[in-house]
């Protein structure tokens, strides 16, 4: 079956409302033009989840696509500063922020993936972020332990460096959490850098982590990362990221969101 | 503070020949904290403790195995990046972990050293990097603490570490606690903190300021304490041949 599609397609298959694990970390390795697309579609009130981000959250936050954020760590680094729009739309009510630890976002995709209904986690001390969290009695031990609940996304979307037409696909370089996505996700959409033959992606063994029966869609997209880096082809773009972070207004947002496409 | 006047402004000489800056004081001052570490983890926008450990690797303890966020165990990096997750943190790793296995460590208790940093710190330890609340509004919506809540209370020692030490960020209590926990050392451009009995007590100044200085920047009481040891001429050598275009200042300028 061939789940070849071109990015626009790809991009429809999302749903207004849904929640969406979105892979990479920070600008390493994260599906940025597909993220242009859900906003150049005009996508509205997703629910977006992963541990740390940047140009994906920020630009969504700002293209007015979200409902809600879950993720531990929200900004650009020192070389950049801070994530304006998704503050600003923390800020003024538009976007709930659910703080997590990244370890919490990881809890509750693990509870999906494993298949249960919730995460015993380790202590976190005196952090406000435990008053969002139950406690169980330990059924095997004394205390209470904290438990977080699985959190089941309608999609998980990644970037990956090579996938065959049928959806399978292999990830070099660090994976991040997108494995973990991908299993607890109810299907995968992929942008890849190449679409290769089922042959190649064999060849390389267990680097094939996604297999293709969740993926719904596969759209080739090179430099499909960009502005973020997507090892070992192409480091961020600092010019990139900069020309981004200039974008004060929406007529400004809708231009760029025009004119940068794959 | 720019960069060029930090550089020149806070450059000291050491004896006759030799100048430093306010991250060559935090990257010395925390890198021999490692000197008998068995691990230390970095994680986000962690430029100056990326600069620590590999001080620490090459000059005091070779052995020290060190965790990040791309996970690359032990990486040579041959340069340093400019963000903390670049896949130059993995270069000629000695072997993988996952970002999720990191933390699984940490929850097992098999973490010695963690690097964490917050908008506000307060007299305990406490860290803030979640936001400023406004009644039952987000006023002021800050990063997000990253891994730092389940890091801070499972690691066994934690170096806090903040380029910034004025009363905006020392405070008394933090309104909003985003971790807490086994807190080491809290290291600054002025002055390190050490924790005892539940509440930091400074435990040096740093020998171009002055506890006048460290006093007048803090929200919470301070006692006089000792002088921290400048950084010696084979750190400074180091971190130069290292990093000559002078990637650890980043976190001054602006």
């Amino acid at each position: 079956m061939n789940k070849v599609k071109t990015i626009e397609e790809a991009a429809s298959l999302v749903s207004d409302g849904e929640r969406l694990a979105i892979g990479g970390l920070l600008l390493q390795r994260i599906p940025s033009a597909f993220v242009r697309e859900l906003a150049r579609q005009g996508k509205k009130g997703l629910k977006v989840m992963k541990t740390a981000a940047n140009y994906d959250f920020d630009l969504l936050s700002f293209a007015g696509c979200l409902e809600e954020i879950q993720a531990g760590f929200v900004s650009f680094e020192a070389e950049f500063g801070l994530a304006p729009n998704f503050r600003r739309s923390v800020e003024e009510g538009r976007v709930h922020f659910e703080e997590n630890s990244c370890y919490t976002v990881i809890s509750k995709l693990r509870a999906a993936a494993y298949g249960v209904p919730f995460m015993p986690i380790a202590n976190l001390g005196e952090s406000h972020i435990v008053d969002k969290f139950k406690t169980v009695n330990n059924p095997y031990g004394q205390g209470e332990v904290l438990v977080v609940p699985a959190i089941y996304p309608d999609w998980a979307v990644l970037h990956v460096q090579k996938a065959d037409k049928k959806g399978n696909a292999v990830i070099y370089g660090p994976v991040y959490e997108d494995v973990i996505m991908a299993r607890a996700a109810s299907k995968i959409i992929l942008t890849t850098e190449k679409i290769v033959s089922s042959e190649e992606i064999s060849h390389e063994g267990d680097l094939a982590v996604i297999p293709g029966f969740k993926v719904a869609a596969v759209a080739e997209v090179p430099k499909g990362a960009l502005p973020g880096a997507c090892y070992p082809y192409y480091d961020y773009s600092s010019e990139q990221v900069k020309e981004y972070l200039s974008i004060k207004d929406n007529n400004a947002l809708k231009s760029y969101l025009e004119e940068v496409r794959p | 503070m720019n960069r060029a006047s930090c550089i020149i402004g806070s450059g000291l000489k050491v004896g006759i020949t030799m100048e430093y800056s306010r991250a060559d004081m935090m990257i010395v001052t925390m890198a021999r904290l490692l000197k008998d570490a068995e691990n230390a983890f970095m994680g986000v926008a962690s430029n100056l403790p990326f600069f620590a450990i590999w001080l620490a690797k090459k000059l005091y303890n070779p052995d020290l195995t060190w965790l990040n966020i791309p996970g690359g165990i032990d990486p040579s990096p041959s340069s340093p990046p400019r963000t903390t997750v670049h896949f130059e943190l993995a270069r000629a790793k000695k072997a993988s972990i996952t970002l999720a296995e990191i933390f699984d460590m940490s929850a097992r208790g098999e973490l010695d050293v963690a690097f964490l940093s917050g908008v506000q710190i307060d007299k305990y330890g406490n860290f803030n990097l979640s936001h400023i609340a406004e009644g039952n509004r987000i006023k002021i919506q800050f990063t997000g603490g990253a891994g730092s809540a389940l890091v801070c209370p499972n690691t066994k020692r934690v170096i806090l570490w903040r380029t910034r030490h004025d009363k905006r960020s020392f405070v008394e209590k933090c309104p909003v606690i985003t971790a807490s926990g086994n807190i080491y050392r809290v290291v600054t451009p002025i002055a390190v903190f050490k924790k005892e009995n539940g509440i930091l007590f400074l435990d040096s100044v740093h020998p171009y300021s002055s506890f006048q200085e460290v006093e007048e920047n803090t929200g919470f009481p301070v006692s006089p304490a000792t002088v921290t040891p400048a950084p010696t001429a084979d750190e400074i050598k180091l971190l130069n041949q290292f990093d000559p275009e002078g990637i650890r200042e980043i976190e001054f300028s602006g």
